[in-house]
């Protein structure tokens, strides 16, 4: 019972993590159908962000030293200002572009950003120590449960509960809401497609942003492909969860993550090694049944 | 108040508009009849900035439309019903009514708009709360009506009011047009395939077929039908059908 319920506590934290990249990969879907596989580089972007750019080995730290609410925010100014610079630079021009052609410039951007990366940090992996103290464990009648994973969880819940906040009470998440279902009807009713478009991009800079410190908390290492299995997962969530919906999103991540961590506590030991497999075996199979996800969205069916 | 001249518009190598030319003055009611697949739709789309022109212009109160963009046309005070009502399904009856009067009109007046709407379409306000996309058909073409007037255009262009709708409702549908027309002052430009309720509803008619204006002039001069029926069903065709049905 114990067992379960740390295995419980771990997959709740991974699926936070996951559910965050996945909201901010739903929620561009949603509005530009754009999937944009630059997203993990972003979250390796806001990790970078907090050392001194430089070639050494040894990383020194620069915004990672501020006290933390001063980190999230320098951290989230920065990745939401790269977010729009690639909608700016490369997204904007194509916006009458297919599917396909969005994605494939957003793999163009992933690649930019990683080897500007390279550019000014070098190739090495270099090791940071962020927010170290997170590594505390508290032991809960036999649980022991560290901090980070706490944070994380109430990180996620903080952000789903604003961005509901913003999409269902405010005039300008209604209006996202609007253009997300059908992007040219809101215009005609006057909605500004490049503010929304703006927002969405923002938004989700905002999630990478969170996401790039909690999983820099985590693994404690930085290198140019941080962020790149985030956004796999995140991005098999949004399809899992069914493309177009942010509740989908949001509980697609969750799934995966519980599939994954489960598996790897009770799967026999000679199978484990082969984890991923069974995670991407139960996708497969969930796609077969449910082609258009756990949360369908007609908008969606509409387009394709 | 709105003047189309030359228009033309092609999807991909497909012709839909070969230089179209139409005019509407302020408070008119003017109708665009034709067989499906005419280019009606396109012809609406082009004016709202939801397609671009291949060549041609577009004035507004003299302005040119053509480059700009769809929310900035809209903002002018032109609003589009396009065709297959395009309710938000997720948002709500009150959500989707209100869409338009955050980015265009003045927001004093979206409370008392709502109300006269409402006032019309008794059915919406018993829907208030619910996701649009549960509506019957007539109810949500009844919310997309509502919803571009919510914008306070001048120009209102409704694309196809009556598909799919049963006869009574497009009646109501057509009869709301009509007082809200007289009671705001309002310039409608509709779209029809079919031309009998035009002869009722309108000043003047354009009959478009394949991209083209093949006919146009008063209502009242069109009475009996056969010139429009001649142009709906393209002049060289023999067997043109004659049901009353069809051609009426």
């Amino acid at each position: 019972m114990i067992n379960f319920a740390q295995t419980f506590i771990d997959a709740l934290s991974l699926g936070s993590l996951y559910a965050l990249a996945a909201l901010g990969i739903g929620l561009l879907f949603g509005i530009l159908r754009l999937i944009n596989f630059a997203y993990g580089d972003l979250i390796t972007l806001g990790a970078y962000a907090l050392i001194i750019p430089s070639t050494e080995a040894v990383a020194t730290l620069f915004i990672g030293g501020w006290p933390w609410f001063m980190v999230i925010i320098a951290v989230a100014v920065i990745v939401v200002a790269a977010a729009l610079l690639s909608d700016l630079l490369v997204f904007r021009h194509i916006r009458r572009a297919d599917p396909a052609t969005l994605m494939i410039a957003s793999f163009a951007v992933s690649f930019v950003i990683q080897n500007l990366i390279l550019m000014f940090y070098g190739s090495r992996p270099k090791s940071v120590d962020l927010w170290s103290n997170l590594n505390y464990q508290i032991a809960m009648g036999g649980l022991r449960i560290p901090l980070l994973q706490i944070v994380t969880i109430l990180a996620t819940l903080v952000l789903m509960g604003g961005l509901t906040l913003l999409l269902k009470r405010t005039a300008l998440g209604i209006q996202m809401r609007a253009a997300a279902e059908d992007f040219r009807m809101a215009r005609y009713l006057g909605v500004r497609g490049n503010l929304v478009i703006g927002l969405a991009f923002a938004i989700s800079g905002v999630l990478a942003a969170v996401a790039s410190l909690l999983l820099l908390s985590q693994t404690g290492t930085l290198s140019q492909t941080l962020g790149v299995p985030l956004m796999l997962f995140a991005f098999i969530a949004t399809v899992v969860g069914g493309m177009g919906s942010l509740i989908g999103a949001a509980t697609g991540g969750f799934a995966v993550a519980f599939a994954s961590v489960f598996l790897q506590a009770y799967l026999p030991d000679d199978l484990r090694p082969f984890r991923d497999s069974f995670v991407f075996g139960i996708v497969i199979l969930m796609l077969l049944l449910r082609p258009s996800g756990l949360v369908p969205t007609k908008a969606l069916v509409e387009r394709v | 108040m709105l003047e189309v001249e030359d228009l033309a518009v092609s999807y991909g190598g497909t012709t839909a508009l070969a230089g179209v030319a139409i005019s509407v003055k302020e408070r008119e009611a003017v109708c665009v009849v034709g067989p499906n697949g005419a280019g009606k739709s396109t012809l609406l789309a082009a004016i709202a900035g939801g397609v671009p022109p291949k060549r041609g212009r577009i004035r507004f109160d003299g302005k040119e439309l053509v480059g700009m963009r769809a929310e900035n046309i809209a903002r002018l005070g032109i609003s589009l019903v396009p065709e297959g009502r395009h309710v938000f399904g997720t948002l709500t009856v009150e959500e989707n009514l209100f869409i338009g009067t955050y980015a265009t009109s003045d927001r004093r007046y979206a409370q008392s708009d709502a109300e006269q709407l409402l006032g019309y379409f008794p059915r919406l306000k018993e829907r208030w709360r619910q996701p649009a996309g549960r509506l019957s058909g007539g109810e949500q073409q009844m919310l997309v009506i509502a919803r571009a007037l919510m914008t306070r255009p001048r120009l209102v262009m409704v694309d196809e009011p009556s598909l799919g709708l049963a006869p009574k409702i497009v009646d109501t549908i057509y009869a709301t047009l009509l007082a809200l027309r007289a009671e705001r002052g309002l310039t409608l430009l509709v779209n029809e395939q079919s031309s009998d309720r035009m002869l009722k509803f309108s000043e003047r008619i354009y009959v478009l077929r394949n991209g083209r204006i093949l006919l146009h002039g008063n209502t009242a001069d069109l009475q009996d039908g056969e010139a429009i029926t001649r142009a709906y069903f393209g002049f060289d065709e023999h067997h043109a059908p004659a049901t009353s049905e069809a051609a009426a």
